[in-house]
């Protein structure tokens, strides 16, 4: 672990405190997956933002584990001189399934806004210090407790609440 | 960073929220003569300035994700264009090599394989790119040029027919290599029709940078500056116009992309006219491509199709392609059985939505429709349905609402459906 953590800072030219970092993988040639909790992943980002300089954030998506949620960040650190990237999966690991809390980088990218909102409303993950956490892609009638990217809502149930909605609202359409 | 880009975090549909100075607002959408796709834009005024801007979206979603969860590996092959209506190769291209990934067969790809793959991108680069200028030239008001563009589309999507049989969906990729081969005939049939193609998009460059009328509608319109284009992330055509010479392409090379002859093309003046000749040069660097890969292929030789099994093991893997509109970017995680445990597609033009809104900032209202465009949207194209009736032939083309209704009735009255 520690060599592949050695040669991710060599490419990012910044010390990556080990309390931070829970396991850094190497999935091929020049691309990371870098693992980090929901206590040390602002830490993390602030590093990786304001000292290693990455600005691009791909995507964010969630992801249910059997006892745990998981955020993954897609970073994208680029060499403009080579015209080069090297992406990194940023995962923050260990968000409470009861309570699921996660700190909002709305502060280090913008772009995080419409990807946090999406993952709010698929999987009812609550992004700390997100200034407008509301709805985004769900339809308005959509039910505000089915968060319908979770396990327990399977297919046809989703697509059962889907034909209600319509349902509701051509009938208040006549 | 959230004052400076604050324009998103207002909810205003009745003015009282209304930024301090604009007087008029302008609303969009969702059904609206401008937008082919539905997308909610509300548009703050002080005269004929631009305050600020803001979008709601989210009015198409279909649940491929969900979907995809419900369906193995194999069948959601077939399911993935279906994300996009015009990038619907690119959709599959990055879905096929994620799986190859994930199962350990990347190396048994054949180059054959994988150059009739990359004809298929370029081709579909070819045929959205001059599609979305020819719309431009429309919004500019220059509807000459936007028939003029359109009959030579007709090349490129005559070509793409020959090899896959469906014009804008070739669906060429399999996890394994690909469906079709491209025989020699058929490529030397193509390769006139693209010298042809060639000097047409030569004539709209043309158009595009000497005709006064739209250069004039296009230069110093909507100017993203590369300080401000790397707050707000955009990617693809509208970063490469603003001087972020960024290309997934040449990024992290996929295919045979680092082994065929191509250029970067990027500007740095962000404007429109910047990312209107990015996509006119692109378009032409493409066209060189395929007659590099048609010429290729002649001399290339391999198995089409590898050997995988249903069940992929466990792993997750982060795969990006380059989409006529950006970067294209998917998520996948297999679960060790034949189907995904999740899966996240992240289509481009959402990632260029915060540098569009940016563009807008004092511009006059008039220059709106050239600068809504300028990133290409697609929320998304495959919002109606065909049916046919298996006995008799009859065929019915319906739209979501129209489809739900007809659904609704048959079910209350216990009825067939035709």
């Amino acid at each position: 672990m520690s060599d592949v953590l050695k040669e991710l800072e060599g490419i990012l030219n910044v010390a990556l405190p080990g309390n931070l970092v829970e396991e850094v993988i190497k999935v091929e040639e020049g691309h990371f997956d870098v693992m980090s909790n929901v206590t040390n992943a602002f830490e993390l980002m602030k590093i990786l933002r304001e000292d290693a300089g990455i600005y691009h954030l791909s995507t964010i998506s969630g992801v249910e584990k059997d006892d745990e949620f998981n955020v993954c960040y897609h970073i994208q650190h680029r060499i403009e001189d080579e015209f080069r990237e090297v992406p990194i999966n940023l995962i923050i690991t260990k968000i409470d399934k009861n309570k699921p809390k996660t700190p909002s980088m709305i502060e280090f990218f913008v772009a995080a806004d419409y990807y946090e909102r999406e993952i709010y409303d698929f999987y009812g993950i609550y992004f700390e210090n997100h200034p407008f956490l509301q709805r985004l892609i769900l339809p308005e009638r959509w039910p505000d407790d089915v968060k319908p990217m979770r396990k327990e809502y399977g297919w046809e149930q989703i697509k059962e609440i889907t034909m209600k909605i319509t349902k509701e609202g051509l009938e208040e359409a006549k | 960073m959230t004052e400076q880009y604050r324009s998103r975090f207002r909810t205003l549909t009745d003015g009282s929220d209304a930024p301090p100075g604009a007087d008029h607002h302008i609303f969009i959408g969702p059904q609206h003569p401008w937008a082919e796709e539905p997308a909610h834009f509300i548009i703050h005024l002080k005269g004929e300035r631009v305050v600020e801007a803001d979008i709601r979206i989210g009015f198409n979603l279909r649940g491929i994700e969900k979907a995809m969860e419900n369906k193995t590996w194999r069948q959601n092959t077939m399911l993935i264009p279906r994300a996009c209506g015009i990038c619907s190769a690119v959709h599959q291209n990055v879905y096929v090599r994620l799986a190859e990934k994930l199962a350990g067969i990347e190396d048994q790809i054949s180059e054959r394989a994988k150059l009739i793959r990359m004809f298929s991108l370029e081709a579909e680069r070819i045929h959205s790119h001059i599609l979305w200028y020819g719309i431009l030239a429309h919004d500019a008001g220059f509807d000459t040029m936007l028939h003029v563009t359109w009959r030579d589309r007709e090349i490129i999507l005559d070509i793409v027919e020959d090899f896959s049989g469906n014009r804008v969906n070739p669906a060429l990729m399999l996890i394994g290599g690909v469906k079709r081969d491209i025989p020699k005939e058929k490529a030397d049939r193509a390769q006139p029709m693209l010298d042809k193609l060639i000097k047409q998009v030569e004539y709209h460059k043309k158009v595009f940078t000497e005709e006064a009328s739209i250069r004039n509608r296009l230069e110093d319109v909507g100017i993203l500056i590369k300080e401000d284009a790397k707050k707000v992330t955009p990617n693809g055509p509208t970063g490469r116009g603003s001087g972020l010479p960024f290309d997934v392409r040449k990024a992290t090379p996929y295919e045979l992309y680092d082994k065929i002859d191509w250029n970067l093309v990027y500007y740095t003046e962000g404007d429109i006219l910047a990312t209107t000749l990015v996509r006119l040069d692109e378009t032409l660097e493409s066209l060189q491509m395929c007659k590099q890969i048609l010429y290729q292929l002649e001399s290339t030789q391999g198995e089409l199709l590898a050997r995988v099994k249903q069940k992929i093991p466990e792993g997750s893997y982060f795969a990006r392609g380059e989409a006529p509109r950006g970067e294209d970017v998917h998520y996948g995680i297999a679960n060790g059985t034949d189907t995904p445990e999740r899966y996240k597609i992240r289509a481009p033009s959402l990632g260029n939505i915060d540098a569009t809104l940016k563009r807008m900032d004092g511009e006059y209202v008039a220059d709106m429709p050239v600068i809504l465009r300028s990133y290409d949207p697609c929320f998304s194209c495959t919002n109606r349905v065909m049916i046919i009736n298996e006995v008799t032939g009859e065929k019915m083309i319906l739209n979501q609402d129209e489809f739900a209704r007809k659904v609704i009735k048959a079910k209350k009255y216990n009825r067939p459906f035709f």
